[in-house]
This record gives C-alpha cells, sequence and structure tokens, in this order.
C-alpha cells in the first residue's frame, strides 16, 4: 500500500527521470539494435553465396574498426545495462495478479515483465556464447573471417547455433521473448509519455505494434531457421576485396 | 446446486483484530431471490451459527448508501473486487460452483473482519490536492464558465468514490511500491482541468512526476476495467504521462 517516503534517497529524488530514461533507452538504442540485428540476421537467407550477404552486412558493421567496441559499449551495452537493472528493480517491485484478473492487459503487463528476465537471460548467453568460451556450454564462437582471410561469419555463426540440439530451443525462446517485449514496450511506451491517450488511440496502436512485432518475429525466426539449416562444410563465400587483416572482432 | 437448492455457503475470511489471525469460516444462507451480499452479512448478524453448527459472533462489515454511491462496502467476492450492496448474489453464484469466497481488501490494513482502512487512499488525494481551493468565507463572486466540453469529460472523473477497487486490482499498489494508485492519479487530472481548481496544477504535477506519482503506473489497465463507475482511468493515466513530461519539460528549458 501507498506510503509517504520519509527518506528521499538519491533514486526516490530523480525517480521519474530514471524511468522516463529507461523508457527511451529500451526504444532507442535497445529497441533499435534489436530491429536492426535481426534484419542483418535474416539475410543469411538471401539468394547467392551462401551467407555473401550476411557477411557484406557485419563487414560493413566491422568497419568501424578499433571504434566498434567503444561505440557497442556507449551504445548497447551501458543501455542494456541501465535498462535491465531498473527493469529488475520494477519487476521484485510489482505484484502480478493476473491469476486473479485474467485481463488482456494484465496478462501482457506479466508477459512484459517475464519477456524483460528471459531477455535479460538469453542476451547474456548469447553474447557468452559468440564472443568468448562458446565451447563448454554449448557453443563455437563468431569469427568474421579465419587466419586465412576467409569469410565465416555466416559459418561461425551457424556453427554456434547448430553445437547442439537444445540452443536452436533456446534461441527461438530468446528471440520471441526480445521480439514481444519490444512490441508490447512499443505499445506501453506510447501510453507512458502519453502519445496514445484514448482507449480508441490505444487499441489501433496496439494493431499497429502487433503487426510491427510479427514482422520482426519473422526476421528472427528466419535467421534461425537460416543458420539452423546452414550447411557448415560450405565453402566459405569470398566478399569485397577480400582484405585479410580485418580481424577486428567486436567484444 | 445454484438457485435450485434451498440455500447456498459463504465462505468468510474473518480477523478479530487488527494484529490477530486469519481465519475462515462458512455459513449456510438460504436462497432468497434478490439478495445482495450486505444483506447476506445481515442474515448471518441475525444468526451467526456456523455451517458446522457452531455458535460465532457476527462479521463485521461497512456500508453506508446501500446503492453503489459511497464505496464503503468493497471487498473481495470470488476474487474479484467490488461493492457488496451491488454484488447480487443471483448472478455471484454462476461464477462458481463451490461456496461463495468473501475475503476484505488485500491492499489495506485490516480493522476488523471485512473492514478495512483506506487512509492511505485518502492520503493520497490529500497529496495531488484533489479539491478547488477557496479561500477565505467571503463571497467570491461568480466561478469562470465551463464549457459544456469540459463538462462532459470533468463528469466521468467525478464519479469516483474513493472505494479502493482500482488500487486493490492494481499490481504496482502494493507494500514494496510507494505508488499513490490510479484513483488519486485521475482526480489530479480532474482538478487540474478545473478552470479554479488549476491554481495548484503545478503542485499536482510535481506530486505526479514524483516518486509515487505516474512513472510508478505500470499499464497493465486492471484498474479501468474494476472500476464500479466505469471511470476513464487509462485516459486519466496517459494524460498525466503527457502532462508531466511537458512540465518536466517546461522545468528544463525554464519554462
Ligand atoms: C536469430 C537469432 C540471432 C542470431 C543468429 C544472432 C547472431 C549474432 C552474432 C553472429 C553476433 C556477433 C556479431 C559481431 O560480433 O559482429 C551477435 C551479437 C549480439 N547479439 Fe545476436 N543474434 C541473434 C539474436 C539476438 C537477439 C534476440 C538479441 C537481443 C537483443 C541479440 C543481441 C546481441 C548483442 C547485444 C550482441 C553483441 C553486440 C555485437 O557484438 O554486435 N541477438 N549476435
Ligand atoms: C532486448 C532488450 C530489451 C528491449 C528492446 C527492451 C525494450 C523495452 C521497452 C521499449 C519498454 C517500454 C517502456 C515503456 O513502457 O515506457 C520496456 C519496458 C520494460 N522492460 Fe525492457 N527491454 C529489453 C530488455 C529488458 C530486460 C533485460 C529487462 C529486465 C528484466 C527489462 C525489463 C523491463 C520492464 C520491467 C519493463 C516495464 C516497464 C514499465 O512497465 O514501465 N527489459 N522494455
Ligand atoms: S476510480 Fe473507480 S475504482 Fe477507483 S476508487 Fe474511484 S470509483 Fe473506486
Ligand atoms: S494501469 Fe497503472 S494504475 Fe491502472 S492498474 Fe495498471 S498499473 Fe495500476
Ligand atoms: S454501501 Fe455504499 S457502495 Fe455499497
Amino acid at each position: 500500500m501507498a506510503h509517504p517516503t520519509e527518506s528521499v534517497s538519491l533514486q526516490d529524488k530523480n525517480y521519474f527521470l530514471m524511468r522516463r530514461l529507461h523508457s527511451l533507452l529500451g526504444l532507442v538504442p535497445v529497441g533499435a539494435f534489436l530491429c536492426v540485428h535481426l534484419l542483418t540476421n535474416s539475410t543469411v537467407l538471401a539468394p547467392g553465396v551462401a551467407g555473401g550477404e550476411f557477411q557484406k552486412s557485419v563487414e560493413r558493421i566491422h568497419a568501424l574498426g578499433p571504434l566498434l567496441v567503444p561505440v557497442e559499449i556507449v551504445f548497447i551495452f551501458l543501455p542494456l545495462l541501465f535498462h535491465s537493472l531498473l527493469g529488475f528493480q520494477i519487476v521484485f517491485n510489482s505484484e502480478s495478479n493476473a491469476q486473479q484478473y485474467r485481463y488482456g492487459g494484465n496478462i501482457r503487463y506479466m508477459l512484459q515483465r517475464t519477456t524483460g528476465i528471459l531477455a535479460f537471460v538469453f542476451i547474456f548467453y548469447h553474447i557468452w556464447q559468440m564472443h568468448w568460451f562458446g565451447k563448454p556450454l554449448g557453443g563455437g564462437a563468431f569469427e568474421l573471417h579465419d587466419a586465412a582471410g576467409a569469410a565465416t561469419g555466416a559459418m561461425t555463426t551457424a556453427v554456434a547455433i547448430q553445437q547442439a540440439w537444445w540452443i536452436a530451443p533456446v534461441y527461438a525462446i530468446g528471440v520471441l521473448s526480445c521480439v514481444f517485449h519490444l512490441a508490447n514496450g512499443l505499445w506501453t511506451s506510447l501510453i507512458t509519455w502519453g502519445i496514445t491517450i484514448r482507449p480508441s488511440s490505444q487499441r489501433t496502436a496496439g494493431y499497429v505494434c502487433a503487426a510491427f512485432g510479427i514482422i520482426l518475429a519473422i526476421a528472427g525466426m528466419g535467421a534461425l531457421t537460416g543458420f539452423y539449416n546452414y550447411d557448415v562444410k560450405s565453402p566459405p563465400p569470398v566478399v569485397g576485396d577480400g582484405h585479410a587483416s580485418a580481424t577486428s572482432q567486436g567484444l | 446446486m445454484i438457485t435450485m437448492s434451498k440455500s447456498f455457503t459463504v465462505n468468510i475470511q474473518r480477523q478479530d483484530d487488527p494484529h490477530g489471525p486469519k481465519y475462515s469460516e462458512s455459513f449456510e444462507i438460504p436462497y432468497e431471490p434478490g439478495l445482495n451480499m450486505t444483506t447476506v452479512l445481515q442474515r448471518i448478524a441475525a444468526n451467526p451459527v456456523t455451517s458446522d453448527n457452531k455458535d460465532s459472533t457476527p462479521v463485521a462489515y461497512d456500508a453506508c448508501c446501500l446503492e453503489e454511491i459511497c464505496g464503503a462496502c468493497t471487498m473481495v467476492i470470488n476474487g474479484h473486487v467490488r461493492q457488496a450492496c451491488s454484488a447480487l448474489i443471483d448472478n455471484v453464484l454462476k461464477e462458481t460452483t463451490g461456496p461463495i469466497d468473501v475475503k476484505p481488501m488485500s491492499k489495506f490494513p485490516v480493522v476488523r473482519d471485512l473492514v478495512v482502512n483506506r487512509k492511505a487512499m485518502f492520503e493520497s488525494l490529500k497529496r495531488v490536492k484533489a479539491w478547488v481551493r477557496v479561500d477565505g468565507y467571503h463571497d467570491l463572486g461568480s466561478g469562470p464558465r465551463v464549457s459544456p466540453h469540459e463538462q462532459e469529460d470533468a463528469y466521468p472523473l467525478s464519479k469516483c468514490m474513493t472505494c479502493g477497487c482500482c488500487v486493490e486490482a492494481c499490481p504496482q499498489f502494493n507494500d514494496k511500491s510507494p505508488f499513490i494508485g490510479p484513483a488519486a492519479v485521475s482526480q489530479a487530472i480532474l482538478f487540474n482541468a478545473n478552470p479554479t481548481g488549476k491554481i495548484d496544477s503545478e503542485a499536482r504535477l510535481e506530486v505526479l512526476a514524483s516518486r509515487g506519482g505516474i512513472a510508478d503506473c505500470g499499464n497493465s489497465q486492471n484498474c479501468v476495467k474494476v472500476c464500479p463507475k466505469e471511470i476513464p482511468l487509462t485516459d486519466s493515466l496517459a494524460k498525466a504521462g503527457r502532462d508531466t513530461t511537458l512540465y518536466k519539460l517546461r522545468q528544463f528549458f525554464g519554462r
């Protein structure tokens, strides 16, 4: 129940601002990254040389060279960390009652919190698998090129995903959780910021956000299927000028 | 069972004093057409004998208007918060095949049995200054004119009876959160729209934009579903979101 706040902590004092920042960061850059990332990954399905289009897209990102890691830290990891930490606090301070009051809005409220936690677990597993010690917990680390300079972006990603039978299902749950969380978060953010006020505009926004979510889910699941079915023994595609020195990797 | 049987059972969560343990008692009530939950509690008071034939005490409950106007009799019936006086037994029996389950609201301290203390709600109303300020007793002349359009927006919000249904169903209103709740947010919006009440609008926005204010709402929209007065609470919440954003921007840019 509501009680007047006796001790005004630093968080209490800036709570409104922090929640607005939480909402904003969920949309940009984190939400925007999710869109770009899933669309990039879905290029694995592009016709032509297997993984060629995907390699080109990733090369474009990696063209940032030594700037890539700082850019990723500032534009992906710090915003995600802030959103996640405050997100966990929000989850622990809420008392979901979707069992008792089974309204659509209440079920989405509960799912927003569940998918937030699932997204957190998935993203950190995913980054860890793609970049570092993938081997012990089912993974091969992502490499843009092999030692000889051949383009191995799609191949190593596919290896990571095909490493064990349970990885693709884990990815499916992770991708769908992130997509639901973003699509529903987009819908709530329109209310949070006071853009959709009346039930009729909120309903229209609901259709738009649902369509957005479905498209993003198709892109994500398409990417996953593409990597799941990718023939890891196929010869690596040759792309661009084939600059063998570009071994710069993300985190 | 349902309406065919001659009697029905009510399970009531009881508590003898604010600190006392909770316990449950069932009562067998002879069926009559047109009963409501308050009359059932009156029947129990007239003959406080439990289903297993033990002498008990009348169940304490609040009631006043008996026509869903005052909000005093709010309780949780079959897991759904509502007013006892307008909870018709014929409808309530259709919701369940077992006994009717009656509990006090869970978000407020219990005084006794089904009586709770809704002080937290009134404190929230004080925080948002849910009134029109009128200074002194002298004649202030006629107030400003209110257009029919403004009246149409204000009237639904003015129907709030501080019953507590919305906060009972709100997952964000709990011991761990200082949220003032949807009713108080909606009243702040009502008085901010009033031509005389506007004078305090900055003070109200300040409360809405601080801890316990609108940022603590999680958009589950339960409040609007359970409000017996069908108050457009989610409109008020979204307006509060918009008004606080603009207020903070004005403040930041030195208005
Ligand atoms: C279809 C499923 C997915 C595939 C195949 C996939 C693939 C990849 C690959 C290959 C990398 C390494 C890229 C690089 O180092 O340049 C990566 C990094 C990353 N992924 Fe995913 N991903 C998927 C889903 C997701 C989802 C749903 C999220 C959630 C937000 C996500 C978040 C990230 C993050 C934060 C990074 C690290 C940033 C970076 O290094 O660029 N991924 N992913
Ligand atoms: C894929 C990464 C993520 C994206 C794209 C994302 C995006 C969003 C967006 C756009 C919102 C809506 C904000 C609003 O209603 O104003 C939101 C809300 C929320 N997020 Fe995330 N988020 C992500 C990860 C997480 C994580 C890891 C957590 C940790 C538990 C989390 C917890 C929450 C919670 C609890 C809310 C609800 C806030 C509220 O009701 O006001 N999110 N998220
Ligand atoms: S807004 Fe509705 S549910 Fe909430 S206290 Fe007022 S009348 Fe009751
Ligand atoms: S919309 Fe906000 S105020 Fe209404 S029940 Fe949900 S969290 Fe509570
Ligand atoms: S007694 Fe007033 S609302 Fe029920």
